[in-house]
């Protein structure tokens, strides 16, 4: 009897090859992976204490002080600010550590009519940023912006949105309003490996509140 | 019966198209003003259309007073006006009506005299040209009935006559002084007119001739960045899937070995069998 061991050995081999390859992608393809945790109130801080200041009026809009820290009661963030302008190139520039926030100083001061436009981190290559929780935010939750002059802004929350970043509405984030709005700004969605960045941005729109 | 049975039939598509359309119809800003000199003082009352509850009251308004915007949802509104302290329920002196359209904004005026008082609604400009910024005149003064305004000796608008409102019109940013001048009486001040700022400047009868009020009708980043930021580095992104390409390529060769093998196995049998003569 004649038995054809190659034909046998080849059929076995693929069997193998198809086993191990399924377990292979099954493995390591597991699905995305759940990236912020949602537990909205981890870490809840208290709002800032002090007197809080009416938004501005049309008529003869008085100056007020510039940002100094930022507190978000609900996912614990509270932070000095920075002042950020423009890298070359137009982008905005962004902190150089991942602990702190930073105001735009092209845009109006927190409180005064604009959107004001405040960016943080949400992680470093190895640890979580200052945003890390900013996509937990919902419509209805609170902003405070403490001003140099002690006064502290109220916003609250009217948007969360998520854009790729090849397809970000400049006009709608930093464009005029005629009300004094906040815009919270950080990466989000999915990270590509090669490029080292985040392909979104999560930008938060709140409004000042009286 | 019939009647009734086919207004029911109706009326509900449009109903549930109005509740969707005020689910995703977005948010507009009002800003409600006196600009009538010789009008006292007013209640001015906001009522979303089809609702007796005001959804805003000014109480005690009086000439040269502008609100400060309220967001509101897009929508038909109603603007009311009655003599100040007058019941809420009472005939109001003036009334009309307003569309607010998403991400627009909405200046509504009592203007002109009190004998020919009338509900004005402006379209106000959000946007100015990139590096600029605009401004307009609204003439409020009886006093002087025809005013040109300047800005850094230029006039903007040469002939205001009372009760007036001018197009907007771009200006290199910068900080300039703005003069109203009428026939006895002129009003002087400087302004920062920043990029991506746009204003309305009201010409008013002050205690002692003519006065000029800067309202900002919205302001903007004088320079847009360009794009979204950078804010991130990966290291709380889980370590990725990677391209399930080559474990697909191990399965799909494997499948390809396993068939030539089967093939070549089967077909050594079926000679097996032909060679004993089964």
């Amino acid at each position: 009897m004649q038995i054809r061991r190659p034909a046998a050995i080849a059929f076995a081999a693929g069997l193998i090859a198809i086993a191990g390859g399924t377990a292979g992608l099954l493995l390591t393809h597991h699905s995305t992976p759940a990236l912020r945790p949602v537990a909205a109130g981890v870490g809840a801080l208290p709002a800032p204490a002090g007197p809080i200041v009416a938004p501005p009026q049309s008529a003869e809009p008085a100056p007020v002080a510039a940002p100094a820290s930022l507190t978000i009661p609900l996912i614990g963030v509270k932070t000095n600010l920075i002042t950020l302008g423009l890298a070359a190139g137009g982008a905005m520039q962004v902190p150089s550590t991942v602990s702190v926030a930073g105001w735009y100083t092209g845009s109006p001061r927190p409180g005064s009519i604009g959107s004001a436009i405040i960016v943080g981190h949400v992680d470093s290559a190895q640890a979580r940023g200052v945003f890390f929780r900013l996509n937990t935010l919902k419509v209805g939750d609170d902003a405070f912006v403490k001003r140099a002059d002690g006064t502290t802004v109220e916003f609250r929350v009217t948007k969360v949105q998520e854009y790729l970043k090849d397809d970000f509405p400049t006009q709608d984030v930093y464009g005029p309003t005629p009300d004094a709005e906040l815009r919270l700004i950080t990466c989000g969605g999915a990270f590509d490996p090669a490029t080292g960045h985040y392909l979104s941005n999560i930008v938060v729109y709140a409004t000042q509140v009286k | 019966m019939l009647v009734a049975a086919s207004a029911l039939l109706i009326g509900m598509p449009a109903a549930a198209a109005s509740a969707a359309s005020a689910a995703t119809a977005g948010t507009g800003w009002i800003r409600l003003a006196h600009l009538s000199p010789n009008t006292p003082p007013v209640d001015v009352y906001l009522y979303s259309f089809g609702d007796s509850n005001a959804q805003i009251v000014l109480h005690h308004v009086a000439y040269g007073t502008v609100s400060p915007y309220e967001a509101v949802a897009a929508g038909d509104y109603s603007v009311a006006m009655r003599s100040a302290g007058a019941a809420a329920s009472s005939q109001p002196v003036l009334s009309t009506s307003v569309t607010v359209k998403a991400d627009h904004a909405y200046t509504v005026a009592g203007m002109g005299p009190e004998s020919g008082l009338r509900l004005q609604v402006l379209n106000d400009q959000l946007t100015t040209p990139s590096g600029k910024s605009s401004v307009r005149v609204i003439q409020a003064s009886l006093k002087q009935q025809t005013v040109k305004f300047t800005c850094g000796g230029q006039a903007i608008v040469p002939k205001a006559t009372f009760a007036s409102v001018s197009s907007y019109q771009a200006i290199p940013a910068n900080t300039w002084t703005m003069e109203a001048i009428g026939s006895s009486s002129k009003a002087t001040a400087r302004y920062n007119m920043g990029a991506g700022t746009v204003h309305t400047m009201v010409v008013l009868d002050g205690a002692n001739g003519l006065e000029i009020v800067n309202l900002v009708d919205a302001a903007g980043a004088g320079k847009p960045p360009a794009g979204g930021v950078t804010t991130g580095f990966g290291g709380t992104a889980g370590h990725g899937p990677g391209s399930p390409l080559p474990w697909l390529a191990v399965v799909g060769a494997g499948g390809l070995i396993a068939l030539a093998g089967g093939y070549r196995l089967r077909r050594s049998s079926l000679r097996r069998q032909l060679n004993t003569g089964v």
